[in-house]
This record gives C-alpha cells, sequence and structure tokens, in this order.
C-alpha cells in the first residue's frame, strides 16, 4: 500500500494566529486515518487547506502522486477526494436527491445543459441513499432532514463522485447514537472495499475503535502519528488536551 | 447532551431502516400544457384582431413593452434568481444593444431587425468580460460593481460624439404606414420574449441551472461538490445579458432614438428586479408573471387615479401588500403553500 495523500510543511495564518504550522503528514492508501486534537487545533483548517477551500500561505499537497496544492476544489472532487463539512452544509431549497446529484460532473456542454438528471445518475443516487437507509426522503427538500440524517445525507452524497479518498468533518458530531451506528458500520465496509478514509473527529471512542492510524494536533502542529495505542499512552497528547504542557 | 437531543428526529429512532418505496413525485399536470399554449396562439393572433381594438396602436405598444420585459426580467433572473447574484446594472446589456444596433442603422443603415441578435451577442461579450472581473466578489460588494459597470458606460456614451454624446442619436423610422408601425415591433418583442423565457427554461431544467442553485444557497459547499462555480457564474452573467441586449436593439428602434439616459438609468435596472421579485425570483414564471403584474398594477392606477402622484404612492402600496403577503414573490410563495396552479408551474 502506497502513500495516496501527502502534506508537506502547510502553514496558514489569520492575522496573528498561526492556524497550521508547518504542517506534514501522509495518508496511506486504504487506510482509516484519524485527525485529532484539541479545540483551536489547525483540524478543520488543515482538511481546508487540502482541498483548497482555504488557500495555503505555503506548503504542498500531493494526491497519488499529483501535485494539488493550487487546484479548485470541485477539480479535486473529480480527482477523487471528496469531502464533508463540520456544520452539515446541505442545500436545503432542493431535493436530497438533487443534492446528491448537482456535483456529478457534465462531461460536455450536451450534459451541462441536456437534463437535470440522467437516469444513471438518479439510480445511483438512490443506490446510495439506500446504502444510509434514508432513500424515502429522496424527493423531499433537504431542510426536512434531521441533523443526523443530513449527516448522513452528505456522507453518501460525497460517495456520489467515486472518490478515493473521502475526508469527514466531525462525521459522529451531534448524531444520534442510533444513526452513528449506521454511519460506523458504512464507514468499514467501505473501507474493506478499499476506500481510504481520512477523518477529523471528537468521539474519542470512535476514533480509537475506527482507525488504523492517529494523527494528533495541538496549536496548529502536527503533535504525534501512531497507531491508537500509542497515541493513548502518548504523554505529550494528554498534555494538550488538559492544557499541562 | 442538548446537541444530541436535538438531533433525535422522530425518524431517527429505528436502528436499521427498512426498505420503502421511493415517493417519487408527481409529473406536470397535462393540462398546463393547453393553459400556455392557448396564451401563445392568443399572443401570437393579437395583432390580427385589429378592427375589434379601439386603441389598436396603444394596445400593441403595450404588449410590446410587456414582452420586452418579460424577456428582461427573465433574463436578469438567471444570474439574479437561479444563482443570486443579484446585479443592478442590467440595463447596461440593454444599453450596448441598443447601440450596437442604433449605430448600424445610423451611420450603415441596416435595419435593427437584423442587427439586435448583434447586439445581444455583444452584450455577451460584455457580460463574459464583467463578470470575469466582477463576479470575484460577492454580496454587496458585487450589486455596487455592477452599478459602477452602469455608470461607466453612462459616462462613456455622454461624452462619445461618434454615439451621439448626450444628446444621442436619432434613427430614422420603420417605413410602414402609421396604422401597421407597431406591428413589427411587437412580434420581434414576441418572439424575444419566447426565447428569453425559453433559455430560462433551459437553464432551470439543465445541470448547469442546478449547480447555479447550489451557488446561490452555499457557494462553498457547491465548489467542493464539484460544481465548478467561477465558470458557471461567469458563463449566467453572459448568458442573462443576451435577451437583454437583443431586446435593448429593437427597443431603440421602436422610440427612433437612442440617448445614455434611456438605457444607463439604474431605474430601468431595478425594473429588472422589482419584476423578478414581485413574480419569484429564481423560479421560470416568476419574472414573466412579475411583467405582466406591475404593468397591470402600474395601468390599473393610472386609470384610476389619473398621472398624478397620487398615483404613484398607490403603485408603491400595491407592490409593498404584494411582498408583504408573497415574501418570495407570487410564484414563489404559492409554490412553498403548494397552492401553485399548474399553468405557472415551469419549474
Amino acid at each position: 500500500m502506497g502513500v495516496m495523500l501527502e502534506a508537506r510543511g502547510l502553514n496558514k495564518g489569520f492575522g496573528g494566529i498561526q492556524a497550521v504550522n508547518d504542517a506534514s503528514f501522509d495518508i496511506e492508501e486504504g487506510t482509516i486515518t484519524s485527525l485529532i486534537g484539541p479545540n483551536g487545533a489547525g483540524k478543520t483548517t488543515t482538511f481546508n487547506l487540502i482541498n483548497n477551500v482555504i488557500r495555503a500561505d505555503s506548503g504542498s499537497v500531493k494526491f497519488e502522486g499529483t501535485e494539488i496544492t493550487r487546484k479548485m476544489p470541485h477539480k479535486l472532487t473529480r480527482l477523487g477526494i471528496g469531502r464533508t463539512f463540520q456544520v452539515t452544509r446541505a442545500l436545503d431549497d432542493m431535493t436530497v436527491i438533487e443534492n446528491m446529484v448537482v456535483g456529478s460532473s457534465a462531461e460536455n456542454l450536451r450534459g451541462t445543459f441536456g437534463s437535470r438528471m440522467l437516469d444513471s445518475e438518479t439510480e445511483r443516487a438512490l443506490d446510495l441513499l439506500a446504502f444510509v437507509g434514508i432513500e424515502k426522503y429522496a424527493y423531499s427538500k433537504a431542510e426536512l432532514l434531521s441533523y443526523g440524517q443530513r449527516k448522513l445525507l452528505e456522507f453518501s452524497a460525497v460517495l456520489m463522485s467515486k472518490p478515493r479518498l473521502v475526508m469527514l468533518d466531525e462525521p459522529a458530531g451531534g448524531v444520534n447514537p442510533a444513526l452513528l451506528e449506521r454511519m460506523v458500520d458504512r464507514i468499514r465496509r467501505l473501507n474493506g472495499e478499499g476506500l481510504t478514509f481520512f477523518i477529523v473527529e471528537h468521539n474519542m471512542d470512535l476514533v480509537m475503535d475506527l482507525s488504523d492510524s492517529v494523527i494528533v494536533m495541538a496549536h496548529g502542529e502536527v503533535l504525534t502519528r501512531g497507531t491508537p495505542e500509542e497515541v493513548q499512552s502518548d504523554g505529550r497528547v494528554l498534555d494538550a488536551y488538559l492544557g499541562m504542557a | 447532551m442538548i446537541e444530541d437531543r436535538a438531533a433525535m428526529g422522530p425518524e431517527d429512532s429505528a436502528p436499521e431502516p427498512t426498505p420503502e418505496e421511493v415517493q417519487r413525485p408527481p409529473g406536470p399536470a397535462r393540462y398546463r400544457w393547453y393553459v400556455l399554449a392557448a396564451v401563445v396562439v392568443a399572443l401570437l393572433a393579437l395583432p390580427l384582431f385589429r378592427p375589434m381594438i379601439s386603441s389598436y396602436n396603444y394596445v400593441l405598444t403595450l404588449g410590446a413593452l410587456i414582452l420586452m420585459w418579460v424577456a428582461m426580467s427573465s433574463s436578469w433572473n438567471i444570474l439574479g434568481g437561479y444563482a443570486g447574484y443579484i446585479s443592478l446594472g442590467h440595463s447596461v446589456f440593454m444599453g450596448v444593444g441598443g447601440y450596437v444596433a442604433g449605430v448600424l442603422l445610423y451611420y450603415h443603415g441596416i435595419s435593427p431587425f437584423l442587427t439586435a441578435l448583434l447586439g445581444g451577442l455583444a452584450a455577451v461579450a460584455l457580460g463574459f468580460l464583467a463578470g470575469f472581473i466582477t463576479l470575484r466578489t460577492r454580496g454587496p460588494a458585487f450589486i455596487i460593481s455592477t452599478i459602477a459597470l452602469l455608470f461607466m458606460f453612462l459616462l462613456m456614451t455622454d461624452n462619445f460624439e461618434y454615439l451621439g454624446g448626450a444628446a444621442g442619436l436619432p434613427l430614422p423610422p420603420l417605413e410602414v404606414p402609421q396604422e401597421w408601425l407597431r406591428v413589427p415591433f411587437y412580434y420581434a418583442m414576441l418572439f424575444i420574449a419566447f426565447g428569453a423565457v425559453w433559455t430560462s427554461y433551459r437553464v432551470a431544467h439543465s445541470k448547469f441551472g442546478m449547480g447555479l442553485r447550489a451557488i446561490s444557497e452555499d457557494e462553498t459547499k457547491a465548489e467542493v461538490a464539484g460544481v465548478p462555480t467561477r465558470l458557471y457564474k461567469i458563463s449566467a452573467f453572459a448568458m442573462s445579458a443576451f435577451w437583454v441586449g437583443v431586446a435593448g436593439g429593437i427597443y431603440g428602434y421602436s422610440i427612433a432614438f437612442i440617448r445614455p439616459t434611456v438605457f444607463f438609468t439604474i431605474a430601468i435596472s431595478a425594473q429588472m428586479v422589482l419584476m423578478a421579485i414581485i413574480g419569484g425570483k429564481g423560479t421560470v414564471a416568476g419574472p414573466v408573471l412579475g411583467a405582466v403584474l406591475i404593468y397591470a398594477i402600474n395601468e390599473f392606477s393610472l386609470v384610476v387615479f389619473g398621472a398624478t402622484e397620487f398615483n404613484i404612492v398607490i403603485q408603491g402600496t400595491i407592490l409593498v401588500a404584494v411582498l408583504l403577503f408573497f415574501p418570495l414573490g407570487v410564484v414563489g410563495t404559492l409554490r412553498k403553500m403548494n397552492r401553485l396552479p399548474a399553468f405557472l408551474n415551469w419549474d
């Protein structure tokens, strides 16, 4: 298994605050890697730098050997990086199935100005909605979904573009235990089929249970990295969380 | 945790979903096509009823104006309604179309009925250029930049001798007997209105239009989901300029002169916005209905209250009342309430 994503020396400052400071790490193909750290550690900013929602001050990101640092986010989606948001950003005024299909690429001009939804896309969207168990809401407005269902919608929408790397920003945040169980099960299944995951998460039980590898950030820097067991027994990690540094 | 409890919808309780039949929405009602076909036939046939219409030229002039506003408001809606980028300078494209067609007539004697489409293409070119620059901003900054574009053209045409400066260019009238003079303009505007509404309909029913709607809701999300937002926005800007430019070419000819203040004023741009908002921005039928409604309100209060200041107060009051009861515009609000008659549901 090779390296799928390679981040080198990422930097981002907001005013006087160095949100991400010289962060470097690799994501191995086929693994579930988690990114943890106390609030304000720079986890979400790191996500934003990787898929260029925020432009990095310096540093580079490579995906499957290709330089992607300056590529527009929609190009990264096409390349095979899917990403969800910490606060779900479902497009409320659109139906659930439109939320699924909106990003799928139109190959040419006819695709762009032709029909809103191709039959193949509808079929795939319904399959994926069924996979997470919300297919009966397919033609409802997304605003009608509960918070947990929105998380599931975002999760399945990311899969529409057939990504090879899925970045989830707090998939468990605000999700009730029943839906969370479903989400974890689906992540496992997809990982079993070879999909690579990169997850920001605060739920430690989930992180330790699910991850092959854990990256710990604090104050914008990568503190350490290791297996869940190694990270749990690392004194610096505890310090970072409890503020005893 | 409060957060967790808030997330507990009633549907969340089942741990494993039971497969259920997907509720597909019903297609549009059949009768909608009959209503629309009847409207189209009536519009096409209107000029044929000359003996039965007492103020023939007035009716056709008014009809042509309404059709022009239908076209311009529908075009504005592609950018302002679908993509959510409010342009308050859209009459700049009307002016570009008007001047291109007007100059070709004044200096070269080519009829605007032939060159109006060229005016539309010039407007598209300007739309691309302006969009390329101004669409780096959003929200209020974008609105201001479109107004700036308008003033730029007002200043330029005011001081450009070749274009007649502030006094403008008088255009030779169409050589048609007076009693038939309005007919060609009416049909031209009818054609433009069909074109604009069809364009709007096609956009709304395409992947492109879906991308624009996503942009209006959450641009970052749209981009990450895979929508090429910048390309889509600029294309929407250019596309929304086309029929406005064509309409400007015909309009300048119909009033027989072109000068800067006919086109390059905020009032005209704002009128497109107002019509789209009253009818329901972001819907296909909204701007069409909005243009008709605004004209209906104006004519009504003009007939009842005469051409006085009081008339303007009444118009304003009616508009405020409409927006109070239909905050998303007539079509938008009715659709949200599931009360939209099928012949107005073109989305």
